[in-house]
């Protein structure tokens, strides 16, 4: 129903009721207000919630479900001298991947964007292609490659050098920050090369005009008008590299070093006895920490955001690189190399040898290919991980292109509220909000059972893929004028039909692009999961890193090999989209 | 001395050229302004002067000194060139306050604190956007970044000013008005300006010469008169206005003083007119005559000696406020007339139409 012709009836109708009566009860069930209530609270049910429960879960003391008392013992235990230590290590490692990812996603995305290096379009598809590998595939092939004893690397180097001590140990902080980096890299350069590219030529130019160099110019100009969009891009690298999971539990928690993420997985799993008040405080902890960053973002930003597009569609000013075009040719083929064909690699041999690290020809098999086609769980956890990706992307994408509809395109009241909860899960850390919905489902009332099922993974998956979608689709209406919308109702068509025959004709595009983005995102979701996981309701994920915990590393990597060709596959649809969309728009 | 020479320059981008062998002389203090319809190689043609393209052909020289030869492989960067630029879109650079914009230059060159700030304010005060200097940049509207980019462009007294189309993104009234300012500041700086605009009025009231470009072409470079009043061919003279042509067979040519000729004309009726071509007799010329020297007079005059006459029927008559635009039905074909506001004369009637002579130039066809 539309907000229109629920204004117009009361108008239109014998008045059977007391007319303010009457006209209160409409703006009550009114359609718009039921959209916005039911937002509210499917938004509120997704992100408030599970966040109001961490509070209570970090006050309560026993484990989710139980009888138990409030006190504050939860916070009490977190404070000590190892618990600095983690917190420590956590803004160091997440430092120190942040400044060379950013440094390295500049000098990227200026080589794509503003260099006549040779075949910059496809380096940008590899360049950006590691992002979308779920970090715990290539987590585990660095393990493989630069395990101290066996690794690939460490073999080649003595073969190649005869030395006898191993050059690479990945079990070390700069183990954990070599793996972050390498999709945080991908993700800071997605950021910024629409950034080099957006920017008007003629702002550059006039520096030359005005006697600067070259250098200077990029120095003094362009980085200047960069500074807003690159202090924001290293705050969200920071706020990534807090949350990360993978990267610590592989090559932090062998080595000693623990992040929060892993403190919080380590003391409900590898506890004799799961100690929930003492995560759930840690969560809450760092939740407040993630929003004291969140706030210093936006107080940085305040007003700093220049426009610098122009509006004509002028090539920005590429630079001759000469002879030089080969070596950033070079450079970005590298970083392809060592991001997707160093791992993938190290997944495909190790799929054919009987043990990781012994490569020698009689040892190649293909017994471990039968093994995972024979794996019962292996196939479950393959169903459950499509099921929920097809059905949560599909959700995310719902939920996403409504709520950016609601908070861009109209001026209904309780639209910021709405946009406000979408993006509340930006800030929670998938660990995180798994506590909370531990929490949270175990507190529901009784005849809900959805811990548990894979109802419980859906759940978590929607409440983090929502902030995303929401973007995603706010910028694709942001495109669309409005006059396109309002040409439509002028010329006849409903409210719904406008919504069909227009908006979501133009707009499907972003939404099948953000749906590959929504499902990519649930394929790789580990940290989430392995909480909120029960037997029967395994994902692939979850099923890799107990492969892995059992060390049948030749096993993860035959399925490891089938998610890369999946990743390959949904990216290549996803590039074909983008692609058609820009030349029909 | 010249301040600006091309000499045979081209640009190709790819295969096609965007400026195809230009040759251009722009004498010191001059209002040279590059006109011509959108893609017709004018923008360029000043990047080229500026350093920010770098020419396939020719050789460029600013000041005397050679800037760009592109036989010998030769080019300065445009940060040595030493020239002052005003971009369409202004490139006021919005994280810097008006005063760092313009001192851009100076900080670049290293002057003095006093200093810079001495030739900022002048600089300000000259486009009178001296209350502004500490606002910053994003805060101000079309026509004040305009200024700013003018000030900044002259604080460092370049050699030469060069200018793509500035007034563009301002609206009508505003856009005359910051044009003859400019052109009073250009004439009492005394500064060598290359200017560029697609806008034949912009052209005529602020140049000293114009060049009428099209498809990487110069077609005739003179003063605004010239250009308007004598054009070297139908092209030129259709560029500016909706001109009438008249089709008359050449019964004479003989050359007249300033390098023009002299033709005897029959095209329904009989009468002399001037042209830049030698015209043999025996061909074909077409006559132009620009609407707003045609009027309509009462009676018969005939084929006067003075000039040229026809008789019309009126078919179509458009009020446009400061003037009426009446189309007639004539044995030259349709022609354009511009009348006064206060002439009306009827759909259908019988008119007689006059153009005097002075007012006919004839182009090959
Ligand atoms: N960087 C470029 N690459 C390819 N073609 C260009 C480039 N710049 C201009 N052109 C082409 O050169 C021609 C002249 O362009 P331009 O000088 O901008 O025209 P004007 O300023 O007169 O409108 C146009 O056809 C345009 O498409
Ligand atoms: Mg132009």
């Amino acid at each position: 129903m539309t907000s229109n012709t629920a204004d117009a009836i009361p108008r239109n109708q014998p008045i059977a009721m007391p007319a303010p009566l009457q006209s209160f009860a409409q703006r009550l069930f009114s359609g718009r207000n039921v959209l916005v209530v039911s937002l509210v609270a499917i938004l509120s049910f997704l992100a408030v919630y599970p966040l109001a429960m961490l509070l209570y879960g970090s006050l309560h003391s026993t484990p989710p479900g139980m009888a138990g008392e409030f006190n504050l013992n939860g916070y009490k235990s977190i404070l000590n001298w190892s618990n600095t230590v983690v917190l420590l290590n956590t803004v160091a490692i997440s430092l120190g991947k942040t400044i060379p990812s950013l440094t390295l996603a500049v000098l990227l995305a200026w080589i794509i964007a503003r260099t006549d290096t040779p075949w910059r379009d496809k380096l940008e598809v590899l360049i950006t292609l590691p992002f979308f590998i779920p970090p715990i595939l290539t987590a585990m092939a660095w393990g493989m490659l630069g395990n101290p004893q066996v690794g690939l690397l460490n073999q080649v180097w003595k073969w190649a050098t005869g030395a006898t001590v191993s050059p690479i140990n990945v079990y070390s902080y700069g183990g954990v920050i070599w793996h972050m980096m390498q999709y945080s890299t991908p993700f800071l350069f997605l950021f910024i090369v629409d950034i080099f590219r957006a920017m008007d030529p003629a702002l550059e130019e006039s520096s030359r005009m005005c006697g600067a160099s070259r250098w200077r110019t990029f120095r003094l100009i362009t980085l200047m008008l960069m500074l807003p969009a690159l202090t924001n891009s290293f705050i969200l690298s920071l706020i990534r590299g807090i949350e990360s999971f993978e990267s610590p539990l592989f090559f932090g928690t062998p080595a000693k070093i623990e992040v929060i993420t892993t403190e919080i997985y380590n003391s409900i799993n590898h506890r004799a006895t799961p100690d929930y008040q003492y995560a759930t405080a840690l969560s809450f902890a760092i939740m407040v920490m993630m929003f004291l960053l969140v706030v210093w973002q936006w107080w940085l930003l305040k007003g700093r955001t220049f426009t610098t597009v122009t509006g004509k569609g002028y090539a920005p000013n590429i630079m001759k690189l000469g002879k030089w075009k080969w070596v950033t040719f070079s450079f970005c083929i590298l970083f392809f190399v060592i991001t997707v064909v160093l791992p993938v690699g190290q997944l495909l041999i190790g799929s054919f040898f009987k043990f990781f690290g012994f490569y020698s020809y009689d040892m190649l098999t293909t017994e471990h290919y039968v093994a995972v086609f024979n794996n019962a769980e292996v196939w479950r956890a393959m169903g459950n991980t499509m099921l929920l990706g097809l059905l949560g992307a599909t959700a995310v994408m719902i939920l996403g292109s409504i709520v950016a509809y609601v908070s861009v395109r109209t001026k209904w009241r309780g639209r910021r509220l709405i946009d406000g909860l979408a993006w509340l899960p930006w800030m929670m850390p998938g660990m995180v909000l798994g506590i909370g919905f531990l929490w949270a489902f175990a507190m529901l009332p009784g005849p809900i059972p959805i811990y548990g099922t894979i109802w419980a993974l859906m759940l978590a998956y929607v409440a983090l893929g929502t902030p995303i979608s929401v973007r995603v689709m706010s910028s694709a209406y942001a495109q669309l004028s409005y006059d396109l919308e309002e040409c439509s109702r002028v010329h006849g068509a409903t409210f719904m039909q406008t919504m069909w025959r227009i908006l979501i004709a133009l707009a499907w595009p972003s939404f099948a692009v953000g749906w590959v983005l929504a499902f990519f995102g649930i394929m790789r979701e580990l940290s989430a999961s392995i909480l909120l996981y029960s037997v029967g309701s395994e994902v692939l994920s979850v099923v890799l890193l107990r492969l892995w915990a059992n060390g049948l590393a030749e096993q993860v990597s035959v399925i490891g090999l089938m998610m890369m060709l999946l990743v390959i596959l949904f990216r290549w649809v996803q590039l074909k989209l983008i692609k058609s969309r820009i030349s029909t728009l | 001395m010249s301040a600006i020479v091309l000499e045979n320059i081209s640009k190709f981008f790819g295969a096609a050229a965007a400026v195809d062998d230009v040759n251009l002389q722009v004498e010191t203090g001059e209002f040279v302004t590059l006109l011509g319809p959108s893609g017709c190689g004018k923008t360029t043609t000043l990047r080229m002067v500026a350093g920010l393209e770098q020419n396939s052909t020719g050789r460029i020289s600013i000041g005397g000194e050679v800037v760009s030869d592109a036989a010998q492989d030769f080019f300065i960067p445009p940060e040595r060139r030493h020239l002052g630029m005003v971009f369409q879109s202004y490139a006021i650079w919005p994280h810097m306050t008006v005063f760092d914009n313009v001192a851009y230059p100076l900080r670049i060159r290293r002057k003095s604190a006093q200093e810079i700030k001495d030739r900022v304010e002048r600089a300000l005060k000259l486009v009178e956007m001296g209350r502004f200097a500490d606002r910053p940049a994003p805060a101000l509207s079309g026509g004040q970044q305009q200024r700013v980019a003018i000030a900044r462009a002259l604080v460092f007294e370049p050699r030469v000013l060069l200018l793509d189309e500035p007034l563009s993104n301002l609206d009508a009234r505003l856009r005359t008005q910051t044009g003859d300012e400019f052109r009073q500041l250009q004439k009492r700086l005394g500064i060598t300006s290359l200017y560029v605009t697609h806008d034949q009025g912009e052209a005529m009231a602020l140049s000293d010469r114009v060049v009428v470009m099209s498809m990487g072409k110069i077609l005739q470079v003179g003063p605004p008169e010239d250009i308007y009043q004598r054009p070297h061919s139908r092209a030129v003279a259709a560029f500016f206005g909706s001109p009438n042509f008249i089709e008359a067979e050449v019964k004479a040519c003989r050359s007249d003083t300033g390098g023009t000729f002299v033709l005897e004309l029959d095209g329904g009726w009989i009468g002399p007119c001037h042209s830049t071509h030698e015209i043999k007799p025996g061909n074909k010329a077409a006559v132009m005559v620009r609407p707003e020297n045609m009027r309509l007079v009462s009676g018969d005059r005939g084929p006067s000696a003075t000039g040229m006459a026809w008789k019309g029927i009126v078919k179509e008559s458009i009020y446009r406020g400061a003037h009426r635009s009446v189309m007639l039905d004539t044995s030259a074909g349709n022609l354009n007339i511009d009348l006064t506001a206060l002439e009306n004369p009827a759909v259908g009637a019988q008119v007689d139409v006059f153009a005097a002579e002075n007012s006919a130039w004839a182009v090959p066809i």
